[in-house]
């Protein structure tokens, strides 16, 4: 089973600049690639997750560097960043629309190019797609149980969540960390992410995610074109510092192993909705 | 040989034909890699001829005898019917007539084209938008049947179509993972997320069917799957 | 010998129609029958019962050209039932998505009509005048996107306002395209008047489709009830104003009189209400004021975009009473009225719609009469039917 979809390239990559990496999470792919984007006339909006009270995240459209780094970081609960496709390009006039969402959000983006139905002048104004790794997600409620029942956090107090070593991370602005075994979490997962067998956006311009890379680095996969050239002008003008990807056990192999996990899990999954006569999404 | 294709208007607003027409400055090509043999708004012919494809907009008034005297036409003519927009394939806002008012009090019934003649195609939204028409046209062009197979789909299943069908096939079927297409999709802005799901106001909802032609929690269409573009 | 010539379907025009002309032995018409074939959806009864908020999303689609134009006559309507004042900028970005509509609504009639004034040897004129249309119709829509959401059916027209406000690269985005459209829009209205100019030479008949009927305006750029004496609106049943059984029951359209007549609405009875366009003249003039028209919209776009504070509220949530209420908004063809009962539950009891064409249906018939019938439907074009 092919575990990553089809890519140019796949690097080790962090952003440069500190105010991104202070506030972002691992490499800072995201938050560096849309504010060199915005700032070089690559794009002049971007879709991300911001930061709403409580850690609850809302889908913003932010136009300057200042709020990509304000909304910077990945949040475990479901963003609807999608819905904001449209908004992005009339109300606040866009043209170079960049996107960050998760696997089944960037599957979602791509049937709208596609298939652009209710989308009117819309698609041909996405500029640049990028996806984050997902093993699935929590519904608010699930998130808030694992940070707060589970790990003992106040979700107020909670200034960054991450999912690294088989556990779940919660850091907190009293500086005390708290984590949970991942296996513990299942139960609050987001049951409709159990049809989904894409753990690296293999759709995306660029994929990135932490796994595969040490720790304050990200792994990307450069999967066209479009997702190329961007990466490339930014580590020509030392907006990244890339090294090439650990090949070994920790490397790419941790990342085949969880690409190629969710894939037969799901896979079987859907098998199982088949025989209960459930529908799951029919790709023909 | 050109493809030839006619437009015919029935209970329907012309939006999906404006539609079309904001292709601007491609208008031209478009029209010129056809051949309209037929478009009552924007040509002179008055007979419908024989056409390789065409295009029908608006629903079909069961109470008007020359509407039903057309779509008997368009469906002898037609190669291949498309049934063009929400009115057309799924009902749309005419879903909400029901007649009474003057001077036609008694024009109240209004279905689908789907519901009254056998179609090829049906292509949902209110209107579609003028880059998915051009699609279509294209992928009839060149034959493209696998790029056609969700409006076939449509076309055959005679569906009429709501916002409910984002609860009842894709909430309700553990589906829906949250991205929020459909609310983005929607022409009346009658979906909001709330806590990672669409809620829809059945106030403002037309019946055009874009927000679950849109979910690719129902149908995930293969060429999506692929990447192109590199 | 009279004769009876039909020409049926009429082409180049929205909706569906049919010319029943009674002609003299020299051509002449003699009598006109106008009839719009259309099955009435029945928009008016349709919304009895249903929550105000419908109202305006449901009446967009009575026309996908000029759909704008009902969501504000709506809303307007339901407004003035309710005794609702809606914010500053939100009246300015309703006035500017409806100007937006005639950009691109104007165009598209220029398009329409194309074929009237330009011969089949003239290909190259022809795809420059296209062109030119296209490139307005972009900058219209473009309005219409951005200001109401959805180029064609806006549903950022609501009761109480505009849904939202627009950012400042949406605003700059505008202010050049509207620049593009003032030159585009010169163009087009010389190039047009040339054309028209020529055509009435040619046929030798200088006042082809005049009329000695009134106008109705009530605002060059967007809409003014008090400018309008209601109590001389009527609305009549066909079977009243046509003795001919046959043509009453046929047609879809009330008929609407002003002061007991018919009367003409449009950019012609607008330039010359409120300007100095010449009256009673050929309907080919309603051609060249529909193009001068673009100049006006154009010139009060740019003031709006001037004059809109984009951090501005534009929007206020309606409290809903018992009431009734008119909305009154110059469409592209002609002054929308909008009458509406709204009770204190929100939702609609009673709903009155004079579309905008309908007052130039029984002005359509009277401009054909008198003229040669081979003109009758470039007359009835004139009025953008």
């Amino acid at each position: 089973m092919d575990p990553f979809g089809k890519y140019n390239s796949i690097i080790s990559a962090r952003a440069t600049d500190k105010r991104i990496l202070k506030k972002s999470q691992d490499g800072g792919i995201v938050s560096a690639t849309f504010i060199y984007g915005l700032e070089n006339n690559i794009l002049d909006g971007v879709i991300v997750a911001d930061r709403g009270e409580k850690f609850k995240p809302v889908p913003k459209v932010a136009t300057t560097p200042e709020e990509v780094i304000e909304a910077a970081g990945t949040k475990y609960t479901v963003c609807p960043n999608i819905s904001l496709l449209k908004s992005a390009v009339r109300e606040y006039g866009c043209d170079k629309i960049g996107v960050v969402g998760t696997p089944c959000q960037i599957i979602s983006t791509k049937k709208a190019i596609k298939y652009p139905v209710g989308l009117r002048h819309v698609t041909d104004k996405i500029a640049l797609t990028i996806g984050i790794f997902c093993m699935e997600n929590f519904p608010y409620n699930g998130m808030k149980t694992v940070v707060e029942e589970l790990c003992g956090a106040r979700l107020e107090d909670v200034v960054k969540t991450d999912i690294g070593k088989g556990k779940f991370w919660v850091y907190t602005k009293w500086g005390e960390t708290k984590s949970v075994k991942l296996k513990e979490t299942h139960p609050y997962e987001q049951i409709a992410c159990h049809v989904c067998t894409d753990y690296t956006a293999e759709l995306a311009d660029i994929s990135t995610g932490s796994v595969g890379s040490p720790d304050g680095w990200s792994s990307v996969f450069l999967r066209t074109k479009k997702g190329e050239e961007i990466i490339k002008k930014m580590i020509d003008g030392g907006y990244l510092e890339t090294k090439p990807i650990d090949e070994g056990k920790f490397g790419l192999g941790i990342l085949k192993k969880l690409a190629l996990t969710k894939k037969e899990k799901n896979i079987k999954e859907i098998e199982h909705r088949k025989e209960l006569g459930l529908p799951v999404p029919i790709i023909e | 040989m050109m493809v030839t294709v006619a437009h015919v208007q029935l209970s329907s607003c012309c939006g999906c034909l404006i539609s079309l027409s904001d292709t601007y400055e491609k208008l031209i090509d478009i029209l010129g890699s056809i051949d309209l043999v037929y478009c009552q708004t924007l040509a002179d012919a008055r007979e419908i001829p024989n056409a390789d494809v065409i295009l029908v907009e608006g629903a079909v008034c069961l109470d008007d005898h020359h509407t039903m005297e057309i779509v008997k036409e368009v469906r002898e003519k037609g190669k291949i019917l498309v049934a063009l927009g929400a009115c057309s394939a799924v009902g749309g806002i005419t879903r909400f007539c029901k007649g009474g008012q003057m001077p036609k009090p008694v024009q109240s019934s209004f279905s689908a084209l789907t519901e009254v003649v056998k179609c090829d195609l049906a292509i949902p939204g209110c209107p579609p938008s003028p880059e998915l028409i051009v699609n279509v046209i294209t992928a009839v062009l060149n034959g493209n049947m696998e790029y056609l197979r969700p409006f076939a789909k449509y076309a055959e299943s005679k569906r009429g179509a709501c916002g409910c069908d984002l609860i009842i096939n894709v909430i309700n079927k553990s589906l829906c993972m949250g991205c929020g297409v459909c609310a983005a999709s929607c022409p009346t802005r009658a979906i909001k997320m709330i806590e990672g799901r669409p809620l829809v106001s059945s106030e403002l909802c037309i019946k055009c069917g874009v927000c679950s032609f849109q979910c690719p929690r129902i149908e995930l269409p293969k060429g999506v799957c692929q990447l192109d573009g590199e | 010998m009279a004769k009876t010539i039909n020409i049926t379907p009429t082409t180049r025009h929205e909706g569906h129609g049919k010319l029943i002309l009674e002609v003299e032995d020299n051509d002449v018409v003699n009598k006109a029958y106008y009839i719009n074939t259309t099955p009435v959806r029945g928009f008016e009864t349709m919304l009895v019962g249903r929550p105000a908020e419908f109202a305006p999303i449901a009446v967009m689609r009575i026309c996908g050209i000029c759909q704008t134009t009902h969501g504000i006559a709506s809303c307007a309507a339901i407004e003035d039932a309710i005794g609702c004042e809606i914010p500053k900028d939100g009246r300015l970005l309703r006035e500017l998505v409806g100007l937006g509509n005639r950009m691109h609504s104007h165009p598209l009639h220029h398009l329409l009509t194309a074929d009237d004034f330009i011969k089949p040897e003239e290909k190259e004129l022809r795809v420059d005048v296209i062109k030119l249309i296209q490139r307005m119709r972009k900058v219209g829509q473009l309005i219409v996107d951005v200001v109401g959401g959805e180029g064609i059916h806006p549903p950022n027209i609501v009761i109480g306002g505009m849904r939202t406000n627009i950012s400042e690269r949406a605003k700059a985005k505008l202010y050049y395209a509207l620049k593009r459209y003032e030159k585009d829009a010169y163009l087009m209205y010389e190039a047009y008047t040339e054309l028209i100019e020529r055509y009435l030479e040619e046929i030798g008949i200088p006042d082809l489709g005049a009329h000695k009927y009134p106008y109705i305006a009530s605002h060059t750029t967007f809409g003014d009830k008090e400018d309008i004496k209601w109590d001389s609106v009527v609305e009549i049943p066909p079977q009243r104003y046509y003795k001919d059984k046959k043509i009453a029951e046929s047609t879809s359209v009330m008929i609407p009189l002003y002061g007991g007549v018919p009367v003409e609405g449009g950019p012609r009875a607008r330039m010359a209400k409120f300007g100095n366009f010449r009256i009673g003249g050929s309907a080919m003039d309603i051609n060249i004021a529909r193009a001068k028209e673009n100049l006006g919209a154009v010139y009060r776009a740019m003031e709006i975009l001037d004059e809109l504070d984009i951090n501005g509220k534009t929007k206020v949530t309606p409290e809903y009473k018992d009431g009734s209420g008119i909305g009154v908004h110059e469409a592209p063809r002609a002054t929308n009225v909008h009458f509406a009962e709204v009770g204190k539950d929100g939702k609609i009891k009673s709903y009155k719609i004079i579309a905008a064409s309908t007052w130039n249906f029984p002005i359509v018939e009277k401009a054909i009469e008198g003229y040669p019938h081979q003109h009758a439907e470039v007359i009835m074009r004139a009025y953008d039917i």
